[in-house]
């Protein structure tokens, strides 16, 4: 009876561990670059909660995604795909630009 | 493309040749300190930029492949690695300076002294140089930009080449005394920033849990401004870091204001001073 007590409490001590990374999944959100263009050039992303960026680079050459407002910096080879995981953000705009072409490569992440 | 090239080559650039310069400057004092035998050999300086730029052409040819491990964090993860394992060489670079080391062993020390500030170089200029070979590569595939981006290169070179020659005289104009003093000081935040850094990698690739936001002082000084970026390379500034990233900061700084090459720029300062001043005089 005890013992039954004791691995219920435990059960649900589990449950309530692990059923919160289960129930927010870090939401995915993915962006190409093309031409030196990022698309879309407006994401937009739940606000206060962590978002995977999904990034997959269509340009033979590399490119840096930068953003100071997101505090975030990573290269992406060419014609490869990367990951940077932002957030959680407050709601407002982040803009982020390519720094290898700057000029061209522009965008702004929008948490709601 | 001039102009962005010249930005881009800089940022990377300069942190590197700042480092270098408070470490040659390092060399300097502790050689000069001859009563304790110890002469460190700038030779230390050669071999770093050799072997960095070895370091920095595998690395930016590794780049794609290392970008997909651990599920597309890879980089995070091997640049992490990379400013730990320099913070660590220069951890163990400050502490072995110690009184009974420096009294028993200066040959030893000469012998460590210049293979742990040419690790610690060398990490810097790979991870620093090989950002800006898959620049320089990726923009020159169109032959528009081959020649303003090879200009724009040349002249964020001699500007980062500059400005660390600068800081060098800059810091052996001051007394001594006071040339250890801020060359340990700016060492310590150095090595706040490898830590911090570190941090902020691992955050990114969710291997660290996110931590608030401590401030923004994005307004105050951006981070892209010219003080931005001079305080960036030389005491890590950043305008809005996190929680986790401020701890590890001050620990890794404290850490090196606790080592006994840091203490001896304050401890018996008035011998070292009147001893090193007579010398230089």
């Amino acid at each position: 009876m005890k013992v039954g007590f004791l691995s219920g409490t435990l059960l649900l001590l589990v449950n309530f561990l692990v059923a919160p990374s289960v129930l927010a999944a870090t939401p995915e959100i993915q962006i190409e670059i093309r031409d030196h263009l990022f698309y879309p050039s407006t994401v937009e992303v739940p606000a206060n909660q962590k978002v995977r960026l999904f990034i997959i680079n269509n340009d033979p050459t590399p490119e840096e995604f930068e953003s100071y407002e997101l505090n975030r910096e990573k290269v992406i080879p060419g014609n490869g795909k990367t990951v940077i995981f932002i957030g959680p953000l407050p709601p407002g705009e982040y803009p982020f630009f390519g720094e290898f072409f700057p000029k061209t490569a522009q965008g702004k992440v929008v948490a709601k | 493309m001039f102009l962005s090239t010249v930005i881009l080559v800089l940022q990377e650039i300069l942190e590197a040749a700042l480092l270098i310069s408070l470490l040659l400057v390092l060399s300097r004092l502790l050689t000069r300190k001859s009563r304790e035998n110890l002469v460190i050999p700038l030779a230390w300086l050669s071999f770093s930029v050799l072997f960095g730029l070895g370091g920095a052409w595998f690395y930016a040819a590794m780049t794609p492949a290392v970008s997909q491990w651990f599920d597309y964090v890879g980089l995070e993860v091997v640049n992490a690695s990379i400013q730990l394992f320099t913070l660590a060489a220069l951890v163990v670079f400050c502490f072995m300076f110690s009184s009974a080391n420096r009294i028993n062993r200066p040959a030893k020390l000469n012998t460590l002294a210049p293979v742990l500030m040419c690790i610690i170089v060398v990490m810097g200029i790979t991870r620093e140089v090989s950002e800006i070979i898959l620049y320089m590569n990726g923009v020159m595939s169109n032959r528009l930009n081959v020649s303003p981006a090879i200009l724009g290169a040349i002249m964020a070179a001699g500007i980062g080449v500059s400005s660390g020659i600068v800081l060098y005289f800059l810091i052996l104009s001051m007394p001594v005394i006071w040339s250890y003093r801020v060359c340990m000081l700016l060492l310590a935040l150095f090595a706040g920033n490898l830590a911090s850094q570190a941090i902020l990698l691992l955050t990114q690739a969710d291997w660290l849990p996110y931590t608030a936001e401590l401030w923004n002082s994005s307004t105050l000084i951006p981070e892209y401004s010219v003080t931005g970026q001079l305080l960036y390379a030389l005491v890590g500034y950043e305008a809005n870091p996190s929680i986790l990233q401020v701890i590890f900061y001050f620990s890794s700084a404290l850490l090196i204001a606790f080592s006994p090459l840091f203490l001896l720029a304050w401890r018996n300062s008035q011998d070292t001073n009147d001893h090193d001043l007579q010398e230089n005089a």
